[in-house]
């Protein structure tokens, strides 16, 4: 009974997109309610036969055929405020439930979910709902939020989806290029939820990355949607979470760039990180992304955080202050250039954004900037941006770490940790 | 082993399910024929036409005509077909046979596919 349960929760995330996508082509993307029930309809089924019955020979097949059944039962239903749609029961009638999983429908599907006129978090709730079989719970976790809230942003993403009458397909020349941004953007919003989130100790956290990798490399291989941005977006999540085992320690502390033990970064996903990233070269347009994944991969090459390209780093960054002039790009900017040609120059570019307000309860400003002039010995201003970045919002981890740096000013701070 | 296509005829005039329920019991019928079909592996093919009586091309006297179906000499339509093998005639036709399509009043005929 249990093997049948595990092998159902399991299955579940697998297919329960692959699915959904296959019926959204069957039932036109208007009726992602319907499909998102069946489909919870027929892993309810599982879970009650097949601990009875076993598991069948091809579970996924099984469980697309008991999906696409109750789906008709709800399209009968459904008839009971208006007509039958005869069309969609015969196209369910005529379908084949082993055709489930197909790239063209997963990624219409992912077009469907990303559609811009909806919110930044309905995209990454939707695509996570659909397309990667989270539940309500998850994505509450996920979000920090209650089911109950999930389930109406949710409703509400669904509803604009069936006013827009959107055609279930992966968009063509202009309308693709018009749309493919969205999802791109959806993948990273994804990727740096579950990476800021502390993917090393939950479970949840680390689930996002792996499923925003998943859908980054599924963008890569569609001729329609293989562009040099998605795949520095696919180069930029192999770098970054390659890095996942890493950069938490045995207490779930986070591990800063210069600690980690390189030999636990994943090699194999790390070339794979090359790979996307010479592809995305080779496209004729550079994006922030690009700068990115090139600014990732400078540290993936390095060997030991000493033998880090600063000079590298440095002129990417300035590259990519050029394309994205955030405040938070151009700290990164600072803190390279101050690896690259000393404390002075990165303590000065630093000064510069003192008035910025998105950095005035950035806690990494402070503590970068704590970091120069303690570097520079000049301790009293050292501690005053310490104390000053512990008066940021902080998990516990960066918080103790934050108070030892403290500490270590007053004492004598020569120490060279730094972010 | 062969395929064998099997074109679902259906006549235009004939009687169609009265409610959704009967409807969507129609179609349970179609999907349980290809399902077992499909489980025994010989189910290699099958799609629906849509519902439009389509067109006809012919050429007169050298010159090309379309025109709407449904033709005319018939009132019946091909509705949609399923592929399927079978080691011959006799086992097609037995397969074809438990198909729903002639309960609900349709014709099905079955082709060899030649094989190239």
């Amino acid at each position: 009974m249990a093997d049948a349960d595990v092998l159902v929760s399991d299955l579940f995330r697998r297919e329960a997109g692959k699915i959904s996508a296959w019926l959204a082509r069957l039932l036109g993307p208007a009726r992602l309610d319907l499909i998102e029930d069946a489909v919870q309809d027929a892993f309810g089924a599982a879970l009650a036969r097949w601990p009875l019955d076993g598991v069948p020979v091809k579970p996924a097949a099984w469980l697309a055929i008991a999906a696409r059944n109750k789906a008709l039962d709800r399209l009968k239903s459904e008839a009971r405020l208006g007509p039958l749609d005869e069309s969609a029961a015969w196209r369910l009638g005529f379908s084949d439930p082993e055709a489930t999983g197909r790239l063209d429908d997963t990624l219409a599907l992912m077009f469907v979910a990303c559609h811009p006129t909806l919110e930044h978090d309905e995209q990454t709730m939707l695509t996570l709902k659909t397309v990667c079989g989270f539940g309500v719970k998850d994505l509450a976790r996920a979000y920090l939020s209650t089911p109950e809230a999930v389930t109406q942003r949710l409703v509400r993403a669904k509803r604009k989806i069936r006013e827009l009458a959107l055609a279930f397909e992966i968009p063509e020349g202009a309308e693709l290029a018009a749309r493919l941004p969205a999802l791109v953007q959806a993948i990273y919003l994804l990727f740096n939820g579950g990476y800021t989130s502390g993917e090393g100790k939950d479970l949840v956290a680390r689930e996002l990355c792996r499923e925003a990798l998943r859908l980054a490399t599924l963008l890569t291989e569609h001729a329609a949607t293989a562009t040099g941005e998605c795949h520095a977006l696919a180069a930029l999540i192999c770098f970054h979470h390659a890095r996942a085992e890493a950069r938490t320690g045995d207490a779930g502390a986070l591990i800063l760039l210069a600690e980690q033990d390189r030999g636990r970064w994943d090699g194999a996903l790390i070339a794979r990180g090359f790979v996307h990233l010479r592809q995305a070269m080779s496209a004729s347009a550079l994006t922030a992304l690009h700068l990115e994944a090139a600014i990732a991969s400078v540290h993936a090459a390095a060997a030991a955080f000493e033998a880090t390209d600063w000079a590298m780093l440095a002129r990417y960054y300035r590259m990519l202050e050029e394309l994205k002039p955030t405040p938070i790009v151009q700290l990164n900017a600072a803190i390279a250039l101050a690896q690259a040609e000393g404390p002075d120059a990165g303590l000065a570019r630093l000064e510069v954004l003192a008035g910025a307000r998105k950095l005035a309860h950035y806690a990494p400003y402070h503590a970068a900037r704590g970091d120069l002039l303690l570097k520079l010995c000049r301790r009293r201003e050292a501690a005053a941006a310490l104390a000053a970045a512990l008066d940021c919002p902080l998990n516990d981890a960066e918080r103790a770490f934050l108070a030892g740096r403290l500490r270590t000013c007053a004492e004598n701070g020569t120490s060279d940790r730094r972010h | 082993m062969p395929n064998f296509i099997l074109l679902l005829h259906q006549d235009l005039a004939r009687p169609r399910p009265g409610s959704p329920d009967e409807f969507a019991s129609m179609t349970k019928d179609y999907m349980a024929w290809a399902d077992k079909i499909r489980a025994e592996g010989r189910l290699n093919g099958g799609e629906k036409l849509t519902d439009d009586p389509g067109k006809v091309i012919r050429t007169r006297a050298g010159r090309t005509a379309v025109t709407d179906g449904p033709y005319a000499e018939s009132k019946e339509l091909v509705g949609g077909y399923f592929i399927i093998s079978a080691k011959d005639y006799a086992e097609a036709c037995r397969l074809a046979e438990d198909n729903p399509h002639l309960k609900y009043g349709g014709r099905i005929e079955v082709r060899e596919i030649e094989k190239m």
